[in-house]
């Protein structure tokens, strides 16, 4: 049986993780979504927001979901496969986890994927993590927590951007861009958003190439991101090596590593990693479009992420290909919502 | 579950993935799984074996089923996988086989075959 997805809602405090859930979960199509939230600040209310999936939601009960708390986190979703699989309730297509605004959503992952039984029943399919476009440059200015959130996503949603500056939205779109040039960013414009846009398979979820020194000004003091591809497929066990002592020795600065890798088969490797956590990795029977390049993108703490660049040439002999920094090309920021 | 020394091996690191996964579908017969297997863990050993020299470490599959990771004073260990291999490797050798280290980039750089693979 195929495992049920799970898409981990982040976001820093106030920036509209609810709300925005609350705007896609009132759709027909999220029936057999359970929702699980936790305690902290306003949950009560926040709880009566997502009222439609009231008897799914499981209030975890000790505040952070992340590191406290995670074999709440066990419980709540054995639970729920629990109750799924005696048929109490509706078939179980989807849980949807709303972290607290200050969460590192790695031990979400690292939970998921390393629970002796939850592996095996669930999978962390995307982490969606929402920023107010008012606030959101104090936010990454100020907190780490913040730009972690921006690093693991694989989606952004810019909030607010109703009340926001037009100038304040695009600078902000375009620092998250750098910032995170694997993530997709879109604006949530106010009214209902389409259930698909948040949840559904999309365009732009491979990497793209960013600038390598016109957002430098965006960028996060100690955060950067490079994207690098290869001369030629890399020989997979190789990179394991590489990758498995990088994560080991540098993990916790190594904020992002996603993209696919050419390894000389039919199809890439899908490679996704938050800190020490990595994705299972897909080995893809063809690639998804006509680029049959490896693609991948580091997001470093810390570490200069040209330093990486130098290590992998370091390592060509074994890798069996040289790495070489991808070309320009601008990550575009789409709209959702009443726009549609 | 290790049939040798009953040890409960959770998960499979995520650099087994590609073998393991192989294994669970119905398209492999289990011979060619345990050729397959059996030379993915020789060729990791002696691919991990060009980084680990420059700490004065040597790997070899253990039986099949670990990876025995010795120093030059007669000191050895045993692993799991690679994701218990660095900090075992780091133990033994004092100190944490970085990748971005550049003692480490010089020797892999210098060390370079005559003919690639």
């Amino acid at each position: 049986m195929s495992k049920r997805p799970v898409t981990v809602v982040t976001g820093f405090l106030g920036s509209g993780k609810t709300t925005l859930l609350g705007k896609v979960l009132s759709g027909p199509s999220m029936s057999n979504t359970a929702v699980l939230v936790n305690e902290f600040g306003k949950v009560g209310l926040d709880h009566h927001l997502l009222r439609r999936t009231d008897e799914r939601t499981v209030l975890l009960e000790n505040g952070c979901v992340c590191c406290t708390t995670r074999d709440d986190l066990v419980g709540a979703l054995l639970e729920l496969l629990d109750l799924d699989e005696k048929g109490e309730i509706p078939r179980l297509d989807r849980v949807v986890i709303e972290t607290t605004g200050l969460a590192d959503p790695a031990p979400i992952l690292f939970t998921v994927f390393t629970d002796p039984v939850l592996q095996h029943h669930f999978t962390v399919d995307l982490v969606v993590t929402t920023v107010d476009a008012v606030n959101g440059k104090l936010h990454l200015d100020d907190n780490p927590e913040s730009v972690r959130q921006v690093a693991a996503a694989d989606r952004v949603f810019l909030t607010k951007t109703d009340i926001a500056d037009p100038e304040t939205v695009r600078a902000l779109a375009s620092r998250l861009g750098s910032l995170n040039p694997s993530a997709r960013v879109s604006q949530v414009a106010p009214g209902e958003l389409d259930a698909a846009e948040l949840f559904g398979p999309g365009t732009g979820e491979t990497p793209r190439c960013i600038p390598e020194s016109g957002a430098a000004g965006h960028e996060v003091r100690d955060t950067s991101s490079t994207s690098l591809t290869f001369d030629g497929p890399v020989d997979w066990a190789a990179f394991g090596v590489w990758l498995s002592m990088l994560l080991h020795a540098r993990g916790e600065d190594v904020l992002r590593v996603k993209g696919l890798l050419d390894v000389g088969e039919d199809g890439p490797v899908v490679l996704n990693g938050v800190q020490h956590i990595l994705h299972p990795p897909d080995h893809l029977d063809e690639w998804p479009d006509g680029d049959h390049r490896s693609r991948i993108i580091f997001i470093t703490r810390r570490v200069p992420a040209e330093e990486i660049l130098l290590s992998l040439r370091a390592f060509r002999d074994l890798l069996g290909a040289s790495p070489r920094q991808l070309e320009v090309e601008s990550p575009p920021v789409t709209r959702s919502g009443s726009s549609r | 579950m290790c049939v040798l020394c009953g040890e409960f091996v959770a998960q499979a690191h995520w650099t087994d993935r590609h073998i393991e996964d192989r294994a669970r579908s119905s398209e492999t017969e289990i011979g060619d799984y345990h050729r397959d297997r059996r030379r993915d863990r020789i060729l990791r050993a002696s691919l991990a074996n060009r980084v680990l020299a420059h700490y004065g470490l040597r790997l070899d599959d253990w039986s099949g089923s670990r990876y025995v990771l010795r120093d030059r004073k007669g000191g050895s260990e045993l692993v799991q996988d690679l994701g218990s291999l660095w900090p075992v490797a780091g133990r033994m050798a004092g100190r944490t086989p970085d990748p971005l280290d550049p003692a480490l980039m010089e020797a892999m750089s210098a060390a370079e075959r005559p003919h690639q693979r």
